[in-house]
């Protein structure tokens, strides 16, 4: 493989070849101490939040773990993107998932299952950086915080197919706040990310509850937690404060549900939800199965493709770097076709496969808001409740207590 | 009985809901459980790392890294070199004088050097901290010598990003996940 144009040199002087050593990787104990930190500040969060009920242990592991795991360790690799190391390690039978990175995503979901996202309240970087500027927060109506939340699906599920495909990481091209813990980086993603701060200083978390694919998936497991969050152990007195400080409107006011629906519509109602919730599926699928060979150009080799169509039917133009290589190389533009065949079917398959996610997402947003509960008191809505304790401070029961 | 039946609702809801809960929580479980059967999971680390054989020195690896400077950078195989005088990696092709005017070399950074050893033979080498992984010594280096010259991500300087942003763009597919044994592929050991 090395081509020898110069014979081995013949010292006479005694001439020894220098020893040069190259320095190691970090050591992979840091990987275990994430680990052991992780459930330690999640240990905390959840303490905090169930038994002490304080907001200050709280905002002391935000501060730890921006510190921490933001601007000490630079943000990689993160709860949040590991869905797509755990995805890709589904796909591709090349990649070997590292023990840790599979914990990196499994031990948030399990402390989310016991005891609600006591790793959204402050252990996540991102989360806390945006918990520590925040300031104000303006309540926007519920119709559009509905439609918004519908936005972490589309990108869980777009990841999804990304990785899948073996194309990109898509969580990590488009990390907001990476570029701020590492003081550099794609300029294009640190003004989002300083927009978005900037933003969270009036409007409580709008990454975690607008764009954050891993939120998302926590909300499932945060609406079965075993242990909820509450906001005092005492009676409620409705007195509004809790609702006016929750910073990502979890808590949910009382409701006299007075709509009188009779029976015979309520099955009706029912019968339309069982017959919308398929068509909309299918119908999201068809929709993005239909784009699939659109999509597909994000992956390198269909985009070499491409690339290589256009020189062939324009040989005028300049040839692009990756065709130049392609043609050095002395790569087959069959065997690259025959390749590019399977990752579209691939897309294929995967775009019919998310289309259907989103499409069933959508449904059961519609029908949730379409149901309407009674409510004596002040709820915990668990399913967005990030336990970040901002509530216990501004109860007046829980201040009596102290 | 009346307080019975207007506290039963509630009850019911409950009870469904905790219904629900372990049977959403089991069949997660179990999803989980299908699913972690299928992954081939190691405790080793994964790095990236350049195949120097399959680079071609696009000069992307300059560029692309997210780190102000690089983490690739020219490694040097000794036990390749030729040890040459007019060495293709160190003077810029069709130089007049072989001094070391900047206008002579091929390294932008300065990042390599030269010690004399005996006639006719020179010994090189890269300065890690100044060299900025452009790789034009390199492509020198394998059109007109050895190849002794070669990229590499230098592993303590690698923020091992989860995704490598010069991995998104190399041409040629040359860098790679690779595991600890392999976190370097040097060519003095090929």
């Amino acid at each position: 493989m090395i081509v020898a144009r110069f014979p081995k040199p013949d010292f006479s002087s005694g001439y020894e070849y220098p020893d040069i050593v190259h320095p190691a990787p970090y050591e992979q104990l840091w990987n275990w101490i994430d680990i052991f930190l992780l459930v330690a500040l999640m240990g905390v969060v959840a303490w905090a939040a169930h038994k002490k009920h304080s907001r200050a242990a709280i905002v002391g592991v935000s501060l730890f773990s921006l510190a921490y795991f933001g601007f000490y360790r630079s943000g990689c690799v993160c709860s949040v993107g590991s869905i797509q190391n755990v995805v890709l390690a589904l796909t591709d039978s090349g990649y070997q998932l590292p023990l840790y990175v599979l914990l990196l995503f499994v031990l948030p979901i399990i402390f989310t299952m016991i005891f609600g996202r006591v790793f959204c309240a402050g252990v996540c970087p991102l989360g806390a950086l945006q918990e520590i500027v925040n300031v104000r927060n303006f309540r926007m109506s519920r119709a559009v915080t509905s439609a918004l939340s519908v936005i972490p699906w589309i990108y869980l599920a777009f990841t999804i197919l990304y990785a899948a495909t073996r194309s990109q990481f898509l969580i990590c091209k488009f990390d907001p706040f990476i570029g701020i813990f590492r003081l550099g980086g794609d300029v294009g993603m640190i003004v989002f990310g300083v927009l978005l701060l900037l933003l969270s200083i009036f409007v409580g978390r709008p990454f975690c509850r607008f764009l954050c694919p891993y939120g998302a998936l926590l909300s499932i497991f945060g609406s079965l937690s075993w242990k909820k969050v509450e906001v005092t152990r005492k009676e409620c007195i409705n007195c509004t404060l809790c609702h006016m400080a929750c910073p990502v409107d979890a808590i949910r006011p009382p409701y006299a549900n007075k709509v009188k629906e009779d029976r015979l519509a309520g099955v009706k109602r029912i019968v339309m939800y069982a017959v919308l919730l398929p068509v909309v599926t299918a119908l999201c699928a068809l929709l993005i199965g239909s784009g699939s060979d659109a999509l597909s150009r994000a992956h390198k080799d269909v985009y070499l493709y491409d690339l290589i169509q256009q020189v062939e039917a324009n040989p005028e133009m300049d040839i692009p770097l990756e065709v130049e290589t392609f043609n050095g190389l002395g790569r087959n533009v069959e065997d690259l076709r025959t390749e590019v065949e399977a990752i579209q079917h691939d897309y294929k398959v995967y775009s019919y496969l998310i289309g259907a996610l989103i499409g069933l997402v959508l449904s059961v947003k519609l029908i949730k808001l379409s149901t309407k509960r009674t409510r004596k008191t002040y709820e915990i809505d668990d399913a967005n409740c990030l336990a970040c304790g901002k509530c216990f401070n501004y109860c007046p029961q829980e201040i009596k207590k102290k | 009985m009346s307080e019975d039946l207007k506290k039963s609702p509630m009850d019911r809801r409950k009870f469904f809901r905790t219904c629900g809960a372990i049977l959403a929580g089991g069949s997660v479980l179990g999803t989980v459980g299908a699913v972690a059967s299928k992954l081939k999971v190691s405790g080793a680390d994964v790095f990236w790392q350049i195949d120097p054989f399959t680079c071609t020195q696009c000069g992307r690896c300059e560029t692309d890294c997210i780190l102000p400077v690089s983490a690739v950078k020219c490694f040097h195989a000794n036990k390749v070199c030729g040890y040459c005088d007019l060495c293709g990696g160190y003077y810029r092709p069709s130089v007049k004088d072989l001094n070391t005017a900047a206008e002579n070399l091929m390294c932008p950074t300065g990042a390599i050097t030269r010690k004399f050893v005996e006639e006719p033979y020179f010994e090189y080498t890269i300065d890690e901290d100044l060299c900025n992984g452009c790789g034009k010594c390199v492509k020198g280096c394998t059109s007109f010598g050895n190849g002794s010259l070669f990229l590499q991500v230098q592993q303590d300087l690698c923020l091992k990003c989860n995704e490598c942003n010069i991995a998104k763009v190399c041409p040629a597919d040359a860098i790679k996940r690779v595991s600890q044994d392999e976190a370097y592929m040097l060519k003095d050991h090929a």
